[in-house]
C-alpha cells in the first residue's frame, strides 16, 4: 500500500521506500527509515500534496512521491 | 582571533542566534561561484576576536543538495575552529541527526539548544547534563528571540576557545563497524586534522566531494569504497545509505528516550490549531487571498502613498543639483547642466520606490519568519506545478505584479528561498512578464487617447493577461532550456509558527533596500550616462541650428519691443540680462510648487528676495503698474521658450543615435504599426519604464494649444488607430524589461547569459504577437476592442492546453538522474579551476 492512499487522520508504518537516488536521500535525511510511524494530517486544498507528522515535526510531500514510499496502515 | 562555523537545520533559528552574537555588524557576500548566501559577522568577547560564518541550513550533511556541499566545502577548505551547532530543541531527534554527523568530522562543537521557551511552552522537559554526557561536547540551552543564552555561549566559546580539543565522537553502526574500519586503514591523509573515522563513513556514503579529496593521495579510493559497499550489501542485504541514516534516527531516538520529557505529549499545539483554518480545504485560498491582498495594499498601495512624502526630498535634490549646474541662457542649455538633470531624474525614478521596497522587504521577511512560505507553497503547489514552477513561486509572481501593479525587482529577489533549481530559475524568468507599475501611466495614456468608453474592460484585460502569459513563459521555458536543470523533489518541511523578531525583520529589510541602492542604483546610472550619449549625439544640424537661433532672437526681439517704454528697462536690455531673469522666474515657480505651507512659501519670497530684490518686485508686482506688465510677458515669454526648447529636444532626439536605431528598425515594427517616435518610445523605457510615457508625451504634445492633454493630442495629431494602441499595448506587456530588472536576474542567477536571455527573449515574443495581432486586425478589419479580446482569449486558451500538456517528470523512481546543468555543476567546475 502507498502512502498516497492512506486517509487523513490515520497511521501508518514505513515498510520500504521505491525512491532511488536524489529523492531517496533527501527522504532518509527527513526520518522517512523503515519502521518508522507517519500520520496523515491532511491533503492540500486542491487535494494535492498531502502534509504528514514524522518524528513529531510535519513535513509535505506530493502523492507522486508519496506513492514510493510502501507502508501499512496501523 | 577564531573562526567559527555556524551550523543548524533550517528553522532551528540559526539566524536568531547569529543576529543575537554578532548584532548589526554583518556582512552578506556569495559562497564562490554559487547564490547561496555567505553571511559573516566579526565580534570580540573579553579580548578574543571571533569571526563567525553562518552555513546554510542543511538537514544532513551529505553531498545531495546545493546547500550540503557549499556548507561541507567551508569546512573542508576554511577549517573552522569551533562549529556551533543550533538545534531546535522542541523538535531534537530530527536535529540531533544532523548534531551527530557535525560531532564526526573531528573539529569541536558547542550545541546550542535552541528555542528552549518554545519547548518548555510545549511541556518539553530536557536533561542538558545529560545530553552533554553522550554527545562528550558543550551543550548551551539558548533562546534567540529572548536573547536569553547569550553570555553562557560567550563564555563557552571563550573557555573552548583557550583549549581546543575534539574529543572523539563515536556512532556505533554495529554491523558496518568492521567496513568502517577496513576503510579507515586504507586511508592516506597528509596532515588533515579531521577525523579518519569520518572521511571513511563519508567514502562508505559515497560522498563526492570528500572522495575526489582523497583520491589525491589514494588514487583507487573510489573502488576500495565501491567493494566495500558491494561486500556489506552482498552480506547482510541492506543498503549502506539507507542503514546510515536508519542508525543515525535510532541514535537520536535514544538520545530523545533518555534525556526528553514530554508531558503535554497529545496536547494540541498552536501550530496544529492554527494550521486547521490556515489549511482547511475551505479556508486556506481565501486565508491566502486575504494575505496576499494586504501585503499589495501595505507595500504598493501604501507605499506608493508614502513616496507622496518622499518625493518632496528627491525634488528638493534635483533643484538642489539644478542650482549648481550652469544656468540656460534663453534657449541655450549648457550640455553639463542637460546631463545633469538627466541623471538625477534617472537616479529619483529608482530611489522613488524605496519606500515600497522598504515595505515589501519588511513584511517579507515577516512572512518568512513566521512561516507561512511553505504552507503557501503547500496550498498552490498543484497549480503551479503543472506550469513547471514550484508553490514557493506564489509570493514572487503577486510582487511581481498581480492586481493593478508590482515591480519585479523584489519579485525576484524573493526567488531565493525556491529549493527546486528549475522552479527557481523559470520563476525568475517569468516574473518580469507580470504587470510592472511603471507600465500603468503608459497604458492610462493610451487607454485614454484610443479607449476612453472601454477603460475598465481593457485595464481587466492588461492585468490579468499578464499572469497568463507567465505561466505560458515558465512552461515554454521548463520544458526546452531549462528541460535538463536540476529539480529537487518536493519534500518541504512545515515549521511551527513563530513570532518575528522585530530586530530579525529590520536587518533583513534595510540588508535588502541596502542591496537594491548598492547594486542596482549604480548599475542603472551607469548605463543612463550611455542612453544620454545615445539621445544627444550628433545632436542638431548646423540649418536646424540657426533655425531655432532666429526662432528664439524673434522672440526677443519681440520681449525687448515690448519693454522699450517700460520704466524698468534698463534692468532687461539685454539677452543676458532677459534669460537671468527668465531662469530666476521659472525657478522661483519650480521651487514654489513644492511648498503647501504659508511659512514655506514665506521662506521661498525671503531667500529670492536676498538673491535679487529689483527681479522679485515682476515675480510678485502688487500693484506697480509697469511691474505687472512685465510679469505678464514674463509668463508668455517662458511659456515660448519652453515651447521652442521642447522642440529642440524633438529635433534632437529625431537625429540622435537612438533615432536612428528606431529607424533603423521601422521596416520590421511597421508590420505591428509602430513609427520610428514608437520604437524610440520604447527603446528609451529601457531604462526606466516611466521614460516612455515621457518620450511618447512630449513627441505627440500639441504645441498650438496649451490646455490640451497629451491624451486628446495622441488621439488627434498621431494617425493611430485603437488597433495601433492594441498593438502598443501588446507589446508593452510583453516587454521591454527594464535594466534594474535585468541586474536583479543576472544577481540571483549568478549569469551574464540568462540576462541576456531574459532581454532578448520577451522582446522577440512581443513583437511576434504585436505583428500577430495588428496583422490579424488589419485584414480582418477589426476593432481595438475586439483585436485586444481576441489576444487576451488566445492567450488564456494556451494556457489551458500548456497546463494540460504533462510536464517531463524526472523519473524518480527509475533512478534516471538529471543531466546537471545545473549551478551546482558550475560550482564544481569553478571548484576544480581553483584547484589547477
Amino acid at each position: 500500500m502507498g502512502l498516497d492512499d492512506i486517509q487523513s487522520g490515520y497511521i501508518a508504518k514505513i515498510v520500504k521506500i521505491n525512491a532511488t537516488g536524489k529523492l531517496l536521500h533527501k527522504l532518509l535525511d527527513m526520518g522517512f527509515v523503515n519502521g518508522t510511524h507517519i500520520e496523515v494530517i491532511r491533503e492540500a486544498p486542491l487535494y494535492d500534496p498531502m502534509e504528514l507528522k514524522i518524528h513529531n515535526y510535519y513535513i509535505s510531500l506530493r502523492k507522486s512521491e508519496a506513492k514510493l514510499i510502501e507502508v501499512a496502515q496501523l | 582571533m577564531i573562526k567559527i562555523a555556524l551550523a543548524g537545520q533550517p528553522n532551528c533559528g540559526k539566524s536568531t542566534i547569529f543576529n543575537m552574537l554578532s548584532g548589526i555588524y554583518q556582512h552578506i557576500a556569495n559562497y564562490p561561484g554559487v547564490t547561496v548566501d555567505k553571511k559573516s559577522g566579526r565580534f570580540s568577547y573579553k579580548a578574543l576576536d571571533i569571526e563567525m560564518v553562518d552555513l546554510p541550513g542543511t538537514y544532513s550533511f551529505s553531498s545531495y543538495s546545493l546547500e550540503e556541499r557549499v556548507a561541507k566545502e567551508f569546512i573542508l577548505n576554511e577549517r573552522p575552529d569551533i562549529i556551533i551547532n543550533v538545534v531546535d530543541a522542541s523538535n531534537l531527534k530530527r536535529n540531533l541527526y544532523l548534531t551527530f554527523q557535525l560531532l564526526e568530522i573531528g573539529i569541536p562543537v558547542i550545541v546550542v539548544l535552541n528555542m528552549m521557551d518554545v519547548a518548555k511552552r510545549r511541556g518539553i522537559d530536557i536533561n542538558t547534563q545529560e545530553i552533554q554526557k553522550m554527545l562528550k561536547c558543550p551543550v548551551i540551552e539558548t533562546s534567540g528571540a529572548k536573547a536569553e543564552g547569550k553570555n553562557e555561549l560567550l563564555e563557552t566559546i571563550y573557555a573552548l576557545s583557550n583549549e581546543l580539543k575534539y574529543h572523539e565522537f563515536k556512532l556505533n553502526y554495529d554491523i558496518l563497524e568492521p567496513y568502517i574500519e577496513h576503510l579507515q586503514k586504507k586511508i592516506t591523509v597528509q596532515n588533515e586534522n579531521l577525523s579518519q573515522r569520518w572521511l571513511s563513513i563519508k567514502t562508505l556514503e559515497e560522498d563526492e566531494t570528500i572522495l575526489s579529496r582523497l583520491s589525491f593521495l589514494t588514487p583507487n579510493i573510489k573502488e576500495i569504497a565501491q567493494q566495500s559497499k558491494e561486500a556489506f550489501e552482498n552480506t547482510y542485504n541492506k543498503d549502506t545509505t539507507s542503514f546510515f541514516a536508519s542508525t543515525r534516527y535510532e541514535s537520536a531516538d535514544i538520545i530523545c528516550h533518555k534525556c526528553v520529557k514530554e508531558n503535554k505529549k497529545n496536547s494540541l499545539t498552536v501550530t496544529d490549531i492554527a494550521d486547521k483554518y490556515i489549511l482547511n480545504r475551505w479556508l486556506a485560498l481565501p486565508i491566502l487571498f486575504l494575505i496576499i491582498f494586504a501585503i499589495y495594499q501595505l507595500s504598493i498601495v501604501l507605499g506608493y502613498k508614502i513616496t507622496d512624502y518622499t518625493w518632496p526630498i528627491l525634488a528638493a535634490f534635483k533643484n538642489l543639483v539644478i542650482d549648481i549646474l550652469p544656468q540656460a541662457n534663453f534657449t541655450e542649455v549648457p550640455l553639463i547642466t542637460d546631463f545633469g538633470v538627466w541623471m538625477v531624474n534617472s537616479a529619483n525614478a529608482l530611489l522613488n520606490y524605496i519606500p515600497i521596497f522598504l515595505i515589501l522587504f519588511a513584511l517579507i521577511a515577516i512572512l518568512e519568519d513566521v512561516g507561512y512560505m511553505p504552507r503557501m507553497a503547500f496550498i498552490l503547489d498543484r497549480v503551479f506545478k503543472k506550469f513547471g514552477l514550484h508553490g514557493q513561486s506564489t509570493l514572487p509572481l503577486v510582487l511581481g505584479g498581480a492586481f493593478v501593479g508590482g515591480c519585479a525587482v523584489p519579485g525576484i529577489m524573493s526567488t531565493k528561498g525556491i529549493p527546486d533549481d528549475r522552479a527557481r530559475l523559470a520563476t525568475i524568468l517569468s516574473v518580469p512578464y507580470m504587470n510592472c507599475l511603471a507600465k500603468v501611466p503608459f497604458y492610462t495614456l493610451l487607454l485614454g487617447a484610443f479607449f476612453s468608453a472601454n477603460m475598465a474592460l481593457m485595464m481587466f484585460f492588461i492585468s490579468t493577461v499578464t499572469i497568463f502569459i507567465a505561466l505560458i513563459v515558465a512552461k515554454l521555458l521548463t520544458s526546452s532550456v531549462l528541460k535538463n536543470r536540476e529539480t529537487a523533489p518536493f519534500v518541504m518541511e512545515l515549521p511551527p509558527y513563530h513570532l518575528p523578531t522585530f530586530k530579525g525583520v529590520v536587518i533583513r529589510a534595510f540588508e535588502r533596500v541596502w542591496l537594491y541602492i548598492k547594486k542596482v542604483v549604480t548599475i542603472v546610472l551607469a548605463v543612463a550616462v550611455i542612453l544620454f550619449a545615445l539621445l544627444q549625439f550628433p545632436g542638431l544640424s548646423s540649418e536646424k541650428q540657426q533655425y531655432f537661433e532666429q526662432e528664439s532672437n524673434a522672440i526677443l526681439q519681440d520681449f525687448d519691443k515690448k519693454m522699450k517704454d517700460n520704466s524698468y528697462y534698463s534692468l532687461i536690455d539685454s539677452k543676458e540680462k532677459v534669460a537671468s531673469l527668465l531662469n530666476y522666474y521659472d525657478e522661483y515657480r519650480s521651487k514654489r510648487m513644492l511648498t503647501s505651507s504659508k511659512e514655506g512659501a514665506q521662506k521661498v519670497d525671503d531667500a529670492f528676495i536676498a538673491r535679487n530684490q529689483e527681479f522679485f518686485l515682476f515675480i510678485k508686482p502688487k500693484t506697480n503698474k509697469d511691474a505687472r506688465i512685465i510679469n505678464k510677458e514674463l509668463r508668455s515669454l517662458s511659456s515660448q521658450r519652453n515651447k521652442i526648447l521642447r522642440e529642440i529636444k524633438n529635433e534632437k532626439i529625431e537625429n540622435s543615435l537612438l533615432g536612428m536605431m528606431g529607424r533603423s528598425m521601422e521596416p520590421l515594427t511597421l508590420y505591428a504599426g509602430f513609427d520610428w517616435k514608437i520604437n524610440v518610445a520604447f527603446l528609451s523605457s529601457f531604462a526606466a519604464r516611466e521614460s516612455a510615457v515621457a518620450t511618447l508625451g512630449s513627441i505627440y504634445e500639441n504645441n498650438k494649444a496649451d490646455n490640451q492633454r497629451a491624451e486628446e493630442a495622441m488621439a488627434l495629431n498621431s494617425g493611430y488607430t485603437p488597433l495601433h494602441a492594441v498593438a502598443m499595448i501588446i507589446f508593452m506587456v510583453l516587454t521591454p524589461p527594464c535594466i534594474a530588472t535585468m541586474i536583479v536576474v543576472k544577481i540571483q542567477t549568478n549569469s551574464y547569459k540568462w540576462m541576456l536571455f531574459a532581454i532578448f527573449f520577451p522582446i522577440t515574443l512581443g513583437i511576434v504577437a504585436a505583428i500577430s495581432i495588428f496583422q490579424l486586425g488589419t485584414t480582418h478589419a477589426l476593432s481595438g476592442i475586439e483585436a485586444m479580446t481576441l489576444f487576451y482569449a488566445a492567450v488564456v486558451l494556451l494556457t489551458l492546453i500548456v497546463g494540460l500538456f504533462p510536464s517531463k517528470r524526472i523519473n524518480w523512481t527509475g533512478g534516471i538522474e538529471p543531466k546537471t546543468n545545473g549551478l551546482y555543476s558550475k560550482y564544481i567546475q569553478s571548484q576544480k579551476k581553483e584547484k589547477r
